[in-house]
This record gives C-alpha cells, sequence and structure tokens, in this order.
C-alpha cells in the first residue's frame, strides 16, 4: 500500500467513525412534555388574545355608532330649530303685511271720507 | 388545491426531536442551549404549521430553522461577554475531568469534543454531512450558501478536525507512556 493509498484508507476510515460518532442523540425525555406544556399555554394566550381583541373591536364599533348617532341628531335638531325659526320669521311677516294691508285700507278710507 | 397531509404537531415533534436537539446540541456543545433552541424551533413550527406543505418539507424546514437558531444562540453567547467566565471556567472544569478519567471517555464523545473546536461553518458542514448524511447540494440548500464554499468548509473542517484527532490521540499515547514509566 503506497502513501496515497494508505492516506485514503485512513481518510475512508476517519470518515466511517465520524458517521458513527455522529449519530443523532436522544431528546431529554423532559423536552416534548415542556414543549406540549409551553403549546398549551400559547393557544390559550392566543384565545384569550382573540377574545379580547374581539371585545374591544365591538366596543369600538359601539363607541363609533353612538358618536355617529349623537352627530347625525345634533345636525338632525339644529336643523329643526332653524326651520322652526324660518317659521316663527315667517309668521312674523305674514302678521305684520296682514297688519299693513289693514292699515292701508283705513287710510284708503279715510281719504274717500275727508274727499 | 386540498392537501392530502396534515401535519400534526405532537407527531413531527414525536419523529423529529432527537434530530433538532443533536443539531443544536453539536452546535453549541451546550445540553441546556440546545434544549432551549429545540424548543424555540418546535414552537415555531407550531406558529407556522400552515405553511407546512409534506413530511420532507416539515423535515427540511426543521433541519434549517435548526441551524439558525444555533448560529444565533452561538452569535448572542459570542457578544454576551460577560459569560465568556463562565464558559471558561467549565471548560477548565470539564478539562481537568477528562484527563481524569480519558481511558473511559469514547472516540465519540472525544470528536464531539473537538467539533465544538471547529469553527462554525465548518462545523454546521461537517455535522449536516455525518449526522444528517447529507449530500453537497443539500447542505449547501440547508445552510442557504454556494455549493463551493459547502465543499470548502467541508475539506478543511474534516482536514482540521482529523489534525486534532491525531494530535489528541498522540498526546493520549504520551501520557500513558509516562504514567508507565513512573
Amino acid at each position: 500500500m503506497d502513501d496515497f493509498e494508505r492516506d485514503q484508507f485512513e481518510r475512508d476510515q476517519f470518515e466511517r467513525e465520524l458517521k458513527q460518532a455522529f449519530q443523532r442523540r436522544p431528546a431529554p425525555p423532559s423536552l416534548k412534555r415542556k414543549l406540549m406544556e409551553q403549546r398549551g399555554r400559547q393557544h390559550t394566550g392566543r384565545l384569550r388574545f382573540r377574545a379580547v381583541m374581539w371585545q374591544r373591536l365591538a366596543a369600538s364599533v359601539l363607541l363609533v355608532a353612538a358618536l355617529g348617532g349623537g352627530l347625525a341628531w345634533r345636525n338632525r335638531e339644529e336643523q329643526r330649530k332653524g326651520e322652526a325659526a324660518r317659521e316663527q320669521v315667517l309668521t312674523a311677516l305674514r302678521i305684520t303685511c296682514h297688519a299693513l294691508d289693514r292699515v292701508k285700507i283705513q287710510l284708503a278710507e279715510h281719504d274717500r271720507g275727508t274727499q | 388545491m386540498a392537501r392530502d397531509w396534515q401535519p400534526d404537531f405532537e407527531q413531527l415533534v414525536d419523529e423529529h426531536q432527537s434530530m433538532v436537539f443533536s443539531l443544536a446540541l453539536r452546535m453549541t456543545g451546550d445540553r441546556g442551549l440546545a434544549e432551549e433552541i429545540a424548543q424555540d424551533v418546535f414552537m415555531e413550527l407550531d406558529r407556522n404549521l400552515s405553511r407546512i406543505e409534506s413530511p420532507l418539507h416539515a423535515l427540511c424546514w426543521l433541519r434549517r430553522v435548526a441551524m439558525n437558531r444555533s448560529s444565533d444562540a452561538l452569535r448572542r453567547r459570542k457578544v454576551r461577554g460577560m459569560d465568556l467566565w463562565v464558559e471558561m471556567e467549565e471548560g477548565h472544569g470539564a478539562r481537568i475531568e477528562k484527563n481524569e478519567s480519558r481511558s473511559a471517555l469514547g472516540l465519540g464523545v472525544r470528536l464531539e469534543h473537538l467539533l465544538t473546536t471547529l469553527p462554525e461553518p465548518q462545523r454546521a458542514a461537517l455535522v449536516l454531512r455525518y449526522q444528517e448524511d447529507l449530500t453537497q447540494e443539500e447542505i449547501a440548500a440547508t445552510l442557504e450558501a454556494p455549493l463551493a464554499t459547502v465543499k470548502s468548509h467541508l475539506q478543511r473542517g474534516l482536514k482540521l478536525l482529523r489534525a486534532r484527532a491525531t494530535d489528541q490521540l498522540k498526546e493520549f499515547v504520551r501520557a500513558k507512556e509516562q504514567v508507565r514509566g513512573l
């Protein structure tokens, strides 16, 4: 066996030893238990988080609806007050117009009497 | 298109826990850290379970994430200067222990110990080659590295490991001869 062959043989031998030495080691028995516990905790946490998020969303929707409703009511109320004021002004104008008409008729009768 | 295979987390843990743990252990050389890494890897799998398409996909995904997590852990450990003293003390303690019971130490354990002395990229390539029995192309895909780089890491790593193993063997023979001489 020459040097090259011996080196090759030793290298192969070493690789075989490495493969044997590097076999998978069994995981600690506690690993799976810890994982399942952690997973359970995280799932519960996730569910709780989702529930809280839904609650927050519902509260936000309610708040927005209440604010929107309030604003709409206020707008309608202002509109109603405006309408009422306009009606009052129109009524006042009608009364004034009627009074002026009467004054005008009286003046006309008075003028006819003096002639 | 509906998938035929539905991933079962518990089954995946049963099948791959030793693979993930061994990769982390050989990359970090620390059992506690390896267990933490394995936990992180499986919890990430749980979060991404809906994206896993087949058993082979799960295996490759776990391998890649285990290697990435191990590298991250090593980087974090390098950054935390404080731990260096603890590690040095632990290493020293282990060395003393090893000297006492060197004859009882198997070749596998010696090689595993020597593996932790190699640079990280070479260690990663060797672990995937000899623990997972991957081809150079598969290692390149797992480590997301060019094939030529992986080939070089394997070659250099193997050479370095062999040289260190030979040195240790010579040292062991010399120590034994000294004991006989006394």
